[in-house]
């Protein structure tokens, strides 16, 4: 018998990985939504900032300097990737761009792969040493309800970003009309980079929150990417509100699949969903 | 449109390239590491072939390859293990039902006007899927460990020539190349790659005109997975192991699209040149004991500046180097053509 305690448990570590998922399907529709291209490289860089973080932590370190570090890492990295890389992709136009874009990224994540693999050959987890809360008879992963603050506090601030500052307003300009947002003075170049920073960066904070919970190693980033396009099919490439949507509500189903017919069938389970939204309203990401 | 050689001349480099690869072996005749080294050049530049069919003509983004391969073999082993009877019985049916999905794939994609972001997406998580299920239906396909399997025996032939067996296995492939590359050829010479260049051009102005897009992407998706599930079988049978590890997206699709590039989107001998290139380089990589484990990394680098800069392929840049010097004529038909401007896209 499955009690209630038991199921609020997992409901909050679903939640957990509700925003990890949110976090990396950001990443990506940010990107698509303002510069059509899919990002593919998204899970590398998750990885990547998990990596670093570890390296910070074993310098002896404590974990929020490791994230920060961890954080400006990526965000530099993820620009150098903008300047070079997606420079080359914005040269061309339309469909060819999108195709150029998918293929350049996925060369990347190759690439990426390739290259940690032979410096960080095992798993790694990410020390949040909280214990555990007791909540009216239910016991709670710490570390799941500080991921879900967490989450909550940054998926807040992007919003009052977009919404509130006039930078933010001019992405949604670019997102929603290049040419007018042109006419009136704004650089989509310049707001692409910007844009792309901030996704590097939001996914490099979705890598940390998955690795206080569980492993990470090279080979998870291809797997996170996936996640990432999972979440931008079901939330609907170009909505954030859709993609904070779909991650929560796919992490809860994961969860709780999990729980009761375990992990293989969850992730097939995640999969499907996302095929089967993809076949009945494709209209919603194209 | 088109600027591609006429048949005549396509029909004489296959042959051209029939004999290059039956001749192959005989230098190195008995050394089995090398036959197995062409075989699996042969089966990478078949891959290629196939995916150029879906991919270069009818601009669909298959990026499921290892899994349908991976369907195909695994089918045809564990149904004729299932019906205890040999595997030449089972190739087919499984071949076909990979062709099913593929033409599933592209029947509900063209029904739907999917772009070529919504079928790569598609096709890749169908991809996860297939490798979850490889992996976690362990009753089945025992896991990611896979297992031992040489299905079709080759040793009546092997014996009654008295050759290895690697060696029948090898000119089996070599057989099934060459079919399939004309089969191709049949297929872009016919009404079907005139009407697959008018959809690549123009969808909506196609379907004007009283092209069936539906209809043609549908039978490219089918042909297209057809073959990639049959080749499948005899990745397996070459590696005589099943193991899903070798059936997923990093260690197939994204040699085979290297491939596909390398040697030119839309080229007949492309995917032979192209994989002869990769699996060259590969093998180079392997031997060179300092740079074994950067093999990933130069991949990954590799794919990024070809898609860059180099997405026109060997073939069609040598055979425009080889007119510029009037060491070709040109043997196109009507004349027409012109340079590729879209290299490809």
């Amino acid at each position: 018998m499955v009690t209630v305690s038991t199921l609020l448990g997992v409901a909050v570590d679903g939640l957990a990985f509700g925003v990890f998922l949110a976090l990396l399907g950001v990443g990506i529709t940010l990107v698509f939504g303002l510069g059509e291209v899919l990002n593919l490289a998204i899970g590398a860089f998750a990885v990547l900032t998990v990596l670093v973080a570890t390296v910070v932590v074993n310098a002896g370190q404590g974990l929020v300097v490791a994230a920060v570090v961890a954080l400006v890492a990526v965000t530099a990295f993820g620009l150098v990737v903008d300047r070079t890389l997606l420079s080359l992709v914005y040269r061309s136009e339309g469909e060819e761009r999108i195709l150029l874009g998918i293929f350049t990224t996925l060369g990347l994540t190759v690439l990426l792969d390739g290259v940690l693999i032979n410096f960080f050959p095992s798993r790694y987890t990410l020390p949040l040493d909280v214990g555990t809360v007791s909540l009216g008879g239910a016991v709670l992963t710490g570390s799941s309800l500080a991921v879900i603050t967490i989450g909550v506090v940054v998926l807040g601030a992007l919003f009052a970003f977009l919404r509130g500052t006039f930078l933010g307003k001019a992405t949604r300009t670019v997102f929603q009309d290049e040419r007018g947002a042109r006419l009136v003075g704004v650089n989509p170049r310049k707001i692409r980079t910007l844009i792309f920073v901030l996704s590097a960066a939001v996914a490099g904070l979705g890598g940390l929150v998955f690795a206080v919970g569980s492993a990470v190693s090279v080979a998870s980033g291809f797997q996170f990417t996936t996640f990432a396009l999972i979440i931008s099919i079901v939330g609907g490439v170009r909505s954030l509100v859709g993609a904070i949507t779909a991650g929560v509500l796919l992490g809860l189903v994961n969860q709780f699949a999990n729980f009761f017919v375990g992990s293989y069938i969850a992730t097939i389970i995640l999969f499907t969903a996302a095929i089967v939204v993809l076949l009945v309203r494709p209209e919603a990401i194209s | 449109m088109s600027d591609r050689p006429s048949f005549g001349v396509e029909a004489r480099n296959v042959l051209l390239v029939a004999a290059v690869f039956a001749l192959a072996p005989l230098p190195v005749l008995g050394s089995s590491y090398y036959e197995s080294v062409l075989a699996h050049l042969v089966l990478i530049a078949l891959l290629a072939v196939a995916l150029n069919i879906v991919f270069g003509h009818t601009d669909q983004l298959f990026l499921f390859v290892g899994g349908l391969a991976g369907l195909g073999a695994y089918a045809t082993g564990l149904t004729a293990d299932a019906l205890g009877v040999s595997a030449w019985l089972t190739l087919l049916p499984a071949a076909v039902l990979c062709g099913l999905v593929g033409l599933a794939v592209s029947w509900v994609a063209a029904k739907r006007n999917f772009t070529v972001v919504l079928i790569s997406i598609l096709t890749l998580n169908l991809q996860l899927v297939f490798t979850e299920v490889f992996v976690g239906a362990r009753d089945i396909t025992r896991g990611s460990t896979g297992f031992p399997y040489e299905y079709f025996s080759l040793e009546v032939v092997a014996s009654a020539v008295g050759v290895g067996e690697k060696l029948v296995l090898y000119y089996l492939v070599v057989l099934l190349l060459v079919l399939t590359l004309f089969l191709y050829l049949r297929l872009v010479h016919s009404k079907y790659g005139v009407a697959f260049d008018a959809i690549r051009e123009d969808e909506i102005a196609a379907e004007s005109i009283g092209i069936d897009v539906v209809r043609y992407k549908t039978i490219a998706g089918f042909i297209g997975a057809f073959l990639i599930g049959l080749i499948g079988a005899f990745f397996a049978r070459e590696s005589a192991y099943i193991l899903p590890g070798s059936f997923t997206f990093l260690a197939v699709d994204v040699i085979v699209l290297i491939v596909l590039v390398v040697g030119g989107l839309r080229t007949t001998l492309g995917p032979v040149v192209g994989a002869t290139i990769v699996v060259a380089i590969e093998e180079f990589l392997s031997s060179a004991q300092n740079l074994q484990s950067w093999r990933t990394a130069i991949f990954g680098a590799l794919l990024i500046v070809l898609f860059l800069y180099f997405r026109r392929g060997v073939v069609r840049s040598a055979r425009e180097t080889l007119v510029d010097f009037g060491l070709m004529d040109e043997g196109r038909e009507g004349g027409g053509g012109g340079p590729t401007t879209d290299g490809g896209r």
